[in-house]
């Protein structure tokens, strides 16, 4: 029997790259800031998984990063939002709402 | 009691319990193995590299030196592992664009090199070290990826057109930023981190590390030991930039057609300049260009060698290019490196039978080549003598 945590595995997997443009939206955050805001949420990750992805949406033009100095150590790399970006996070927004509307009314027949 | 072995994350230095730093290594090529076809694999390497010292520099205080190989353990374990592309198995409709394994059996040599330029930022930057006036020809240089001199020649053939190059220079020299930290280098050159940088960074560890030790046998026993790391560091290094190079020169089916027409042309480029090397030694004639009467023959001769060598280096250094185009599987390599070699050889070969055969003066100039070197080499005595 496949408990919830793994049966939507892959659904969480999906919506990761949902939520990363709506963290990075509010303001330039570094990675370890990211970590920390989704621990103890059911998106909680690791260094492993997040690089890869930051660096494919990235790559598809949707953040840009800056490196600015720290208190203590090396300059650290800060993501923001590209235009697409937020023309993307608006438009899943949207669809987000959708499909919530679609469960709700659904399961009220 | 343990062994420590010191390593070099993000330009510091860490010392790691042998354990740690195999589990360590062990990590950090599973994970260039699972970014395999990534475009950005260098880059998110340097991030992955960058985030681990960043805990060890937490886990590390003012009086901890060495990381210990259950908390390396501890550290990797909150890494996770690498995860190739996360957006892909999510999301089908994405996968073209955001798989970039799937996409390269479709998309052009361009299209890759333009992912893989967009990967690593380069950006142009004045850089100061080396440099001879304000670093400008050493950032473009850095950014073309160029020997600097080169770019220095090219200025100063500007400068002569009305002074271009002066003006340009000027302009570039207050436009560009300098680059500063050692992100911004390593971005000036596109690189995550290049030769030059390696070995000052070696450098500096080894100094400062050497003022510690007021005892002349434990420094000598330090000596031994970072050189022999040093050694492994560098072996290191020039295995990942062998597979960097083999990576990014994407195959082209051209290459097929180019090289054998390269291997022609160095072919004839070496018969030309060991002809004109016996024709130089046996007649004091370059194809009937006679000599100015002050230049002794060996200086002609080293001349000769020089520009040969200027001609032949782009036509090396591409086909060598072209053989890393091949590079998937290994033995493929090989395979065309023997093929080309041997065709290269044949042309030489054919080429000197030729010369040889036609040529009465060349044959004879080949049946004196004895007693000319030993002439040569008296003239070099005389010379050197009346020096």
């Amino acid at each position: 029997m496949m408990s919830v945590n793994e049966k939507f595995s892959a659904i969480r997997k999906g919506l990761l790259e949902f939520l990363l443009l709506q963290i990075i939206a509010t303001e330039k955050v570094y990675v370890a800031d990211i970590l920390k805001q989704l621990s103890g949420t059911e998106f909680a990750t690791q260094e492993g998984t997040l690089y890869p992805l930051l660096s494919k949406m990235r790559r598809e033009g949707l953040l840009d990063y800056e490196w600015k100095e720290s208190e203590a150590g090396p300059p650290r790399k800060y993501y923001e939002l590209t235009v697409k970006g937020r023309e993307q996070l608006r438009e899943t927004l949207e669809y987000w709402g959708k499909i919530n509307g679609t469960v709700k009314k659904l399961g009220q027949k | 009691m343990n062994k420590v072995i010191t390593i070099n994350l993000d330009g510091i230095a860490y010392q790691l319990e042998e354990g740690g730093y195999d589990a360590l290594r062990a990590y950090l090529e599973t994970a260039t193995a699972r970014l395999q076809g990534n475009p950005d694999r260098d880059e998110i390497l340097s991030d992955i590299e960058r985030a681990i010292a960043e805990k060890f520099r937490a886990l590390l205080g003012s009086h901890k030196t060495v990381v210990v190989a259950k908390q390396v353990a501890a550290v990797l374990a909150e890494m996770g592992s690498i995860e190739a592309d996360s957006g892909e198995a999510a999301d089908p409709c994405a996968s073209g664009t955001g798989a970039p394994s799937s996409a390269s059996g479709h998309g052009t040599a361009g299209e890759e090199r333009a992912a893989w330029r967009g990967g690593t930022p380069r950006r142009l930057y004045r850089i100061h070290e080396g440099a001879m006036i304000a670093g400008v020809c050493n950032g473009i240089a850095a950014y073309v990826n160029v020997d600097p001199t080169l770019v220095r020649l090219a200025f100063v053939l500007l400068t002569m057109l009305w002074g271009t190059g002066l003006v340009f220079y000027l302009v570039m020299a207050i436009m560009l930023p300098e680059a500063r930290s050692p992100e911004e280098k390593s971005a000036a050159s596109g690189a995550p981190s290049t030769a030059q940088e390696f070995i000052r960074r070696a450098k500096e560890g080894y100094y400062e590390a050497m003022k510690g030790f007021p005892d002349r046998k434990a420094r000598r026993e330090w000596k031994r030991r970072f050189k022999r790391e040093m050694r492994a560091n560098a072996d290191q290094w020039r295995h990942n930039w062998h597979s960097y190079c083999a990576e990014h020169a994407p195959f082209h089916p051209g290459m097929g057609f180019a090289l054998p027409l390269l291997s022609l042309l160095h072919g004839a480029a070496t018969v030309l300049w060991i002809c004109a090397l016996i024709s130089l030694l046996a007649t004091g004639t370059v194809f009937g260009l006679a000599l100015p009467a002050n230049v002794p023959a060996w200086v002609a001769a080293l001349l000769l060698f020089i520009v040969y060598c200027i001609l032949a280096a782009p036509l090396k250094a591409t086909r060598r290019a072209c053989y890393r185009g091949f590079g998937k599987p290994r033995w493929a390599w090989s395979f065309v490196f023997i093929l080309d070699a041997a065709v290269w050889l044949a042309v030489v070969a054919a080429l000197l039978w030729l010369a040889v055969h036609y040529f009465p003066e060349l044959r004879e100039g080949v049946q004196g080549i004895p007693s000319l070197a030993h002439q040569a080499a008296d003239d070099i005595r005389v010379w050197w003598k009346g020096k």
